[in-house]
């Protein structure tokens, strides 16, 4: 028995990993972190994870990295478990034929392949800025452009070659207008929906007016994502305050229930970061989002150097309670979580439900069924005709 | 991008979508089993076989499942392809008279419009008579019917339309709630509609009715010979259309001074006459001179097409111009209508058809006409003019010798009432223009329409009775 009590779960030690973070000793391994959020590594059951290994607090983290001849191993210096570090991607050390390198348009989370064509967001560097936002890194003060169509779709292409990931997540921050960021994201829709079998998960800020998700379902996307971040009214607008005055948390809710009738059953999603708000809140914030048919995802928070925001004492031990309600909210409420899988970045409810007795067998035909060639391409299929039998387009 | 999202439950989705493809998969075998069962006594194979094609042009001309020119364009595939006539008949047929009589009279309006010399004689016409409520209505209702006189009633409904909504708006009129409104946009709808059967010139159907009746008996009727007899008919229905109107819609405002002023703006907007207005206004009244006087000995479609070449000597239009005026698609399906009447005529489908079904309750000359001027004015609410025209006149003719009536006379009693459609927004362009603008419902229309439907086909039965016989036709 290891001194943390979480090496025989694997799904237990991922949260585990992800509070408290992983030294990394092996140069190897640090040159592998090196420019991303974290470490991407494969514990057994096939249990995808994004560890941090950069940040200040990782320092004082129990868990190292270490080798063994060809194996790598995490240990907390009283057990330890193998842990296969996920081999960088080809494509982050290739560019387009612009010359811009890929990994600064895509970044890869497991299944997803997060992309955000522009790195601009109006509360950047102002009193309005998400005060957890680590998407600002325009640390030089060089201004950066947005990336063409052309540059992101070389990308996607790339990542679906390499067989990197099969869900592209598209996002954009947050600027002036009524439409949450779609019209800016409308042609990337277009192209990529238009080039690639692929699934399209699009994460935007909540439009003023509905038809805008009407439009972000009509172009292509196949998952929306509204992330309020905090459930918490007042913490919301403590610590978002210009998405908590120019959006405000009331759109935010009108938006995500809205969309549930448009998009099909869980893939609507919102995240609510957990260790910004008491655990207690974000329960609460469970209910009311699986309540209304929406996916909460529960990324853990990761305190960055002088803005340690961290609800506190914050534990494993605490959080692990919060997933199985998670687990428990999405299942009572008939919500399908199949979309949300394989994302290293958080504990997905599925990944939850293995902290739970008896429910191996749904990871198995998630596994086995929506993991597999062919039931992404059922679910890309289905998902298509869904949206001629749905999409009326006014103008015909 | 303008979008709706269908949220109703997907199997409600997928079961509608699936309606389409299984409508085609059951008609396919509808017409099999016709073609490929053995021929009722006395019909031929290939009679047999037109009907099979008949029926399959009557379920997608009244389902509207793809455009009624595809519909005639399978009619014209199928005659040939089932062994009914051979193919390089079936396509002689095609060029009948009647098509090309069709596409001049197009371009010829198309002309008109695109001169504005239609427009020019409406807004003259109203601001010269339409000082008051009542007299600016009788203005549109009298206007819009003397235009479809000349014109085709679908694009006399669409010029006054832009006249009629900006009238409304000066006026303040509320749509769906306006007395006033609703009698602005039934007259223009109605008018059309009712002086759309005056000429040949109103709509492609009489001129098809005629192409049928030409293929068919090689007898014809004349252009004015036809105004003549039908003349009297849209003075009574026009009279009784306002009547209807204003006693259904009483007239609900005091004057109409915002409105005159939006006629005037746009009388003046048009300048002075042009040369283009004018010379287009005279070949438009040689043209209508030479169907009177030379239609018989030259044919109507080589006056039309006559007119279509001047047009174009004198540069009075380009074909650029004329090319968005021209609806291609009603060429194609008059061309197939034809063709699936002579199809029907010449394989003793139409024979065979009268003889079985209609021949038991046809016992006199009245009766007959009664019932295919009921058929026409009752189908043509819900389907094309020109689909009821295609249906009912090869039929018809087939019993005119049976009955020994002159078939020209049952070429009458399907034509002018297959155009009087007044009660559903489907039945015809101007009905549908008319509910577009808002201020007219479907309730209103089948309110008013019911009493116009019955209206008509008594009006139109009585003139047949009492006044042909004075001028000679059907005595």
């Amino acid at each position: 028995m290891s001194a943390l009590g979480y090496f025989d779960n694997p799904w237990a030690l991922k949260i585990d990993l992800m509070l408290r973070g992983i030294r990394v000793v092996d140069p190897l391994a640090k040159a592998w972190a090196c420019g991303t959020s974290g470490i991407d590594m494969l514990l057994p059951e096939e249990t995808l994870v994004n560890i941090p290994c950069r940040e200040e607090f990782t320092e004082r983290s129990p868990y190292e990295l270490r080798k063994r001849e060809e194996t790598h191993y995490i240990t907390d210096g009283v057990s330890e478990m193998n842990a296969e570090i996920l081999p960088m991607p080809e494509f982050y050390s290739r560019k387009t034929t612009t010359g811009v390198p890929f990994g600064d348009i895509a970044v890869v989370h497991g299944s997803y392949t997060v992309i955000t064509p522009s790195p601009k967001c109006d509360f950047f560097d102002t009193d309005s800025e998400c005060r957890y936002c680590t998407l600002n890194k325009n640390i030089d003060g060089v201004p950066k452009r947005d990336f063409t169509v052309e540059e992101v779709l070389e990308a996607v292409g790339v990542v679906l070659k390499e067989g990197l990931s099969k869900i592209i997540y598209l996002s954009v921050g947050f600027t002036e207008g009524d439409d949450g960021g779609i019209e800016f994201l409308s042609p990337y829709i277009k192209a990529i929906k238009k080039h690639y079998s692929c699934l399209l998960a699009v994460e935007a800020l909540p439009p003023k007016k509905n038809r805008w998700i009407d439009d972000t379902y009509a172009l292509g996307a196949d998952s929306i994502l509204y992330n309020m971040g905090i459930f918490d009214a007042e913490l919301f607008e403590v610590i978002c305050p210009g998405r908590s005055r120019l959006v405000g948390r009331k759109r935010y809710l009108d938006a995500l229930k809205y969309a549930v009738g448009i998009f099909p059953n869980g893939t609507v999603a919102s995240h609510l970061i957990v260790g910004l708000e008491p655990p207690g809140s974000t329960r609460i914030g469970i209910d009311y989002l699986t309540g209304m048919g929406v996916v909460p995802i529960l990324p853990i928070y990761r305190p960055r150097a002088g803005r340690t925001l961290r609800i506190e004492p914050l534990t494993t031990e605490i959080i692990i309670p919060v997933f199985k309600h998670l687990y428990t909210a999405v299942k009572k409420s008939g919500v399908n979580f199949k979309w949300v899988r394989d994302i290293s970045m958080v504990t997905t409810p599925a990944e939850a439900s293995m902290l739970m007795e008896g429910a191996e067998s749904e990871m198995s035909l998630l596994k086995n069924l929506y993991g597999s060639h062919l039931g992404l391409k059922a679910a890309w299929g289905l998902s298509t005709i869904r949206r001629k039998l749905r999409v009326k387009n006014g103008d015909k | 991008m303008k979008v709706e999202i269908d949220t109703r439950s997907i199997w409600v989705l997928l079961g509608i979508k699936t309606l389409r493809p299984l409508f085609f998969i059951l008609i396919s075998i509808g017409l099999w089993a016709v073609v490929t069962m053995e021929p009722a006594d006395g019909l031929s194979p290939e009679g047999q076989r037109a009907i099979g094609v008949f029926l399959l042009c009557l379920v997608l001309w009244v389902s509207n499942m793809v455009p009624v020119a595809i519909t005639s364009l399978l009619a014209i595939v199928l005659v040939p392809l089932l062994g009914i006539l051979p193919r390089s008949e079936t396509y002689a047929f095609f060029g009948n008279e009647a098509v090309f009589f069709i596409l001049g009279a197009f371009i010829l309006a198309g002309a008109v419009m695109h001169s504005g010399l239609s427009n020019r004689i409406a807004l003259t016409m109203m601001k010269r008579y339409g000082h008051s409520p009542r007299r600016l209505l009788v203005s549109i209702f009298l206007l819009a019917a003397v235009l479809s006189f000349f014109m085709s009633e679908h694009a006399v409904a669409a010029m006054l339309l832009p006249i009629a909504l900006e009238i409304s708006k000066a006026l303040g009129l509320r749509p769906g709630r306006s007395n006033y409104g609703k009698l602005l946009f039934f007259a223009l709808a109605w008018g059309s509609v009712i002086g759309g059967v005056a000429t040949f010139l109103g709509g492609a159907r009489v001129p098809l009715a005629l192409g049928i009746l030409q293929e068919t008996t090689d007898s014809t009727i004349g252009f004015i010979e036809y105004t003549v007899a039908v003349f009297p008919l849209v003075v009574v229905l026009l009279i009784v259309g306002y009547l209807v109107l204003t006693r259904i819609f009483p007239v609900d405002i005091p004057d109409v001074a915002k409105a005159m002023g939006v006629i005037e703006k746009r009388a003046k907007g048009l300048g002075r006459l042009r040369y283009s207005e004018y010379a287009v206004g005279v070949v438009m009244l040689l043209t209508i001179a030479a169907w009177s006087t030379l239609g018989h000995t030259i044919g109507l479609s080589t006056v039309s097409l006559i007119a279509v070449a001047v047009l174009f000597v004198f540069r009075l239009v380009r074909w650029k111009n004329i090319e968005e005026y021209v609806n291609w698609g009603i060429i194609l399906m008059y061309g197939g209508a034809i063709i699936l009447g002579s199809a029907l005529d010449k394989s003793g489908a139409a024979r065979w058809l009268v003889e079985s079904l209609i021949s038991d309750w046809a016992t006199s000359q009245w009766a007959v006409f009664a019932v295919f001027s009921f058929l026409a004015i009752a189908l043509t609410e819900s389907m094309s003019n020109a689909a009821v025209i295609a249906v009912l006149v090869p039929v018809s003719i087939g019993m005119s010798d049976n009955l020994g009536i002159d078939p020209a006379l049952l070429t009458y009693a399907i034509a002018v009432p297959a155009g009087l459609a007044f009660m559903l927004p489907m039945s015809t362009p101007a009905n549908a223009i008319a509910i577009s603008s808002g201020y007219v419902s479907v309730k209103d229309m089948v309110k008013g329409g019911f009493i116009m439907f019955l209206t008509a086909w008594v009006v139109f039965n009585l003139v047949a009775a009492f006044y042909w016989p004075l001028i000679g036709l059907g005595g």
